[in-house]
């Protein structure tokens, strides 16, 4: 799911051929990871620290693929400032997969529950966030 | 907390709680249990709105704009914008969540006229359709499209997709944050591809060059621009002040007890609606817990979501455009000009330069998107500000209904914007911008004023702001109509 994801916000460089894939297809790689460490509980749902620590790595490390794969001029200050730059742009990026991710999920979990053990755990986290959502809304009838 | 107490009549305990809080000369509030706050980020996101209206021009344009005309040292006074608007966020939100009422309401409890101060500047400047050139624009850039055919389909777009809507609130909430989503997402990848780390560090580093003023930057010409860009740092004019509706209609805190607006075609399902919000026992160490868990959540919201991501977008352009200056020179003849359209199409062209012919295209999308943003999310707010004061303070209106009343502000101002842009100037005559560019910044330091009004005067004690909340959020006022007046007195222009 989380690939899907990460292949969408690709997929406008996309079209630029060799070297939007290059970076795409990490980015997918990298995102595809995050969803299967959340469903074993190495990550908590909705969460930002974790996940912004993780793209801090996993985003320059994506770059440097598409660089040495399909230069596209980024290396000429150097790797290390090249990697310190994407590791700070990461952290941007991070805010915006989670967002994105949080949204999609539960209803990528709702169609693979049935015959996956794990998405069926995780997708009993996301519910019981629903149950205070409903509870929530029960109050607001007695309330009045 | 000082409240009334009624002794319930019968020894069998009351259904529902008799006591009330009494703010200001209207309707008391009744006291009733303050829900539970959220345990994470995901499940409720009002904050979308303000991202989706806070991240615009100034953020996209003006901001990178500046940089390039005096340096990455100016950022400093963006740093301040931002910071001060994610204070008034958090205190917009105390009033909204401890009662489930708007921040107009609360006004009118203070004093009536101040609310129908708000409520005349909300008509008199956004009923110009002037926000949607930019975006649409960009988008005849890229499809050759007249904008102005975009601009009056984008408009009817907007009050078909809100009339036929069953909750407004919900259907925006899941828009905007896909369309943010991909904003922010998109941004990061397109800096990532184009710019550099000497970009971003001198970007971030003039945050911190406080009190940097050139002597170019005082001048008649550019001082005005700059008030304007402070005041454009983040939401502007009264865009925290729909905020709190949006709050509300989330149902975040009190908000919970309120029904929410719908669309014109589900308008008889609408449920009752309430005369006044609630308040909560700040008596009960329970209802304090979770009181506290509210603004956890909410300060969660305005640090990471609203300032992180107003931040990043602004990081991310600024760096765009001194790529582009780097890569074509020229780019910074054009944005030195006042043509907006000019400007970004050189940034455009450069970033296409930099990375490829596609990237330039993704650039221009992403200010298309900025303006799609702004359009659904500000003709959303003014329709739901002007019914909510419409609705509760004038008389009759009731009868109508709040989705009744939401429909006929949002289907005039569509309907006006489509005669202006057919017809007439899209910001208005030229003789009247001034007084609206000048309203705009003076209900930014007027709504800070009103802000510590009611939270101080209308709010039980156990949860008033602190200290040195108040002493920001007077800074607020100050920096605001100080700059204005400054700017009026000194230069005899207003905003730029």
């Amino acid at each position: 799911m989380a690939g899907g994801l990460t292949l969408l916000a690709g997929q406008s460089t996309g079209m630029a051929g060799l070297a939007a894939l290059a970076l795409a297809t990490p980015l997918a790689l990298f995102g595809g990871l995050y969803s299967v460490l959340l469903g074993h509980g190495v990550f908590r749902p909705g969460t930002f620290g974790p996940v912004g620590l993780y793209w801090m790595a996993a985003f320059p490390v994506s770059r440097l693929a598409q660089e040495i794969l399909a230069p596209t001029g980024g290396l000429v200050e150097g790797v290390g400032p090249f990697l310190a730059y994407q590791a700070m742009i990461a952290l941007g990026f991070a805010i915006g997969f989670l967002w994105v991710h949080e949204r999609a999920m539960p209803h990528w979990l709702m169609r693979r529950a049935g015959d996956n053990p794990l998405a069926k755990e995780l997708l009993e986290k996301y519910l019981r966030f629903a149950r205070v959502v409903s509870a929530r809304k029960s109050a607001r009838k007695g309330g009045r | 907390m000082d409240t009334s107490n009624t002794p319930p009549a019968t020894a069998t305990p009351p259904v529902e709680d008799q006591r009330v809080w009494k703010a200001g000369r209207l309707e008391p509030m009744p006291i009733r249990k303050l829900p539970d706050a959220p345990p994470s980020v995901h499940i409720l996101g009002p904050t979308v709105f303000l991202v989706a209206l806070g991240v615009g021009m100034g953020e996209s344009y003006m901001w990178p704009r500046l940089v390039l005309l005096f340096g990455p040292e100016i950022r400093w006074l963006f740093l301040i914008g931002v910071t001060l608007q994610a204070v008034v966020m958090l205190e917009m939100a105390r009033y909204a969540m401890a009662t489930g009422e708007s921040i107009f309401s609360g006004a009118a409890r203070v004093f009536k006229p101040l609310m129908w101060f708000f409520f005349v500047v909300a008509i008199a400047v956004y009923i110009w359709p002037g926000h949607l050139s930019a975006g649409a624009a960009a988008f005849e850039e890229i499809t050759g499209i007249p904008w102005v055919v975009t601009a009056i389909a984008g408009l009817i777009l907007v009050g078909v997709v809100f009339t036929l809507a069953k909750v407004i609130y919900n259907l925006l909430e899941n828009v905007l944050s896909l369309l943010i989503g991909a904003l922010v997402l998109g941004t990061a990848v397109v800096a990532a591809m184009v710019g550099s780390w000497g970009d971003v560090v001198t970007t971030i580093s003039g945050m911190f060059s406080i009190g940097y003023l050139p002597a170019e930057a005082m001048t008649a010409a550019w001082f005005p621009v700059i008030v304007g860009a402070c005041a454009f740092a983040g939401p502007s004019g009264m865009q925290q002040m729909w905020y709190t509706l949006h709050l509300r209609d989330s149902g975040a805190g009190m908000g919970v007890h309120q029904p929410k607006i719908r669309g014109l075609r589900h308008a008889g399902e609408e449920e009752e609606r309430p005369n006044r919000g609630f308040m909560f026992d700040t008596d009960d160490p329970a209802e304090m817990a979770k009181w506290k868990g509210w603004r956890r959540w909410v300060t969660f919201d305005a640090l990471l979501l609203f300032w992180g991501i107003t931040m990043l977008v602004t990081i991310s352009f600024t760096v765009i455009a001194q790529a582009a200056v780097r890569i074509d020179p020229a780019v910074r003849t054009a944005i030195q000009g006042d043509d907006r359209e000019v400007a970004l199409t050189a940034m455009s062209n450069a970033v296409s330069s930099a990375g490829s012919s596609v990237l330039g295209v993704v650039f221009l999308g992403f200010i298309a998107l900025i303006g799609l943003n702004a359009t659904l999310g500000l003709f959303d707010s003014f329709s739901r500000g002007q019914a909510d004061m419409t609705y509760n303070f004038i008389p009759g209106t009731k009868k109508l209904g709040m989705s009744k009343l939401y429909a006929i502000f949002l289907w005039g101002v569509i309907i006006f914007g489509i005669l202006i842009l057919l017809f007439g100037p899209a910001d208005g005559p030229s003789g009247i911008l001034d007084t609206l560019a000048f309203l705009s910044t003076f209900a930014m330091g007027a709504y800070c004023v009103t802000l510590l009004l009611v939270n101080n005067r209308m709010l039980p004690k156990p949860i008033r702001p602190r200290w040195w909340s108040n002493v920001i959020i007077g800074f607020g006022a100050v920096f605001y109509l100080g700059m204005l007046f400054y700017s009026l007195f000194a230069y005899g222009v207003v905003v730029g």
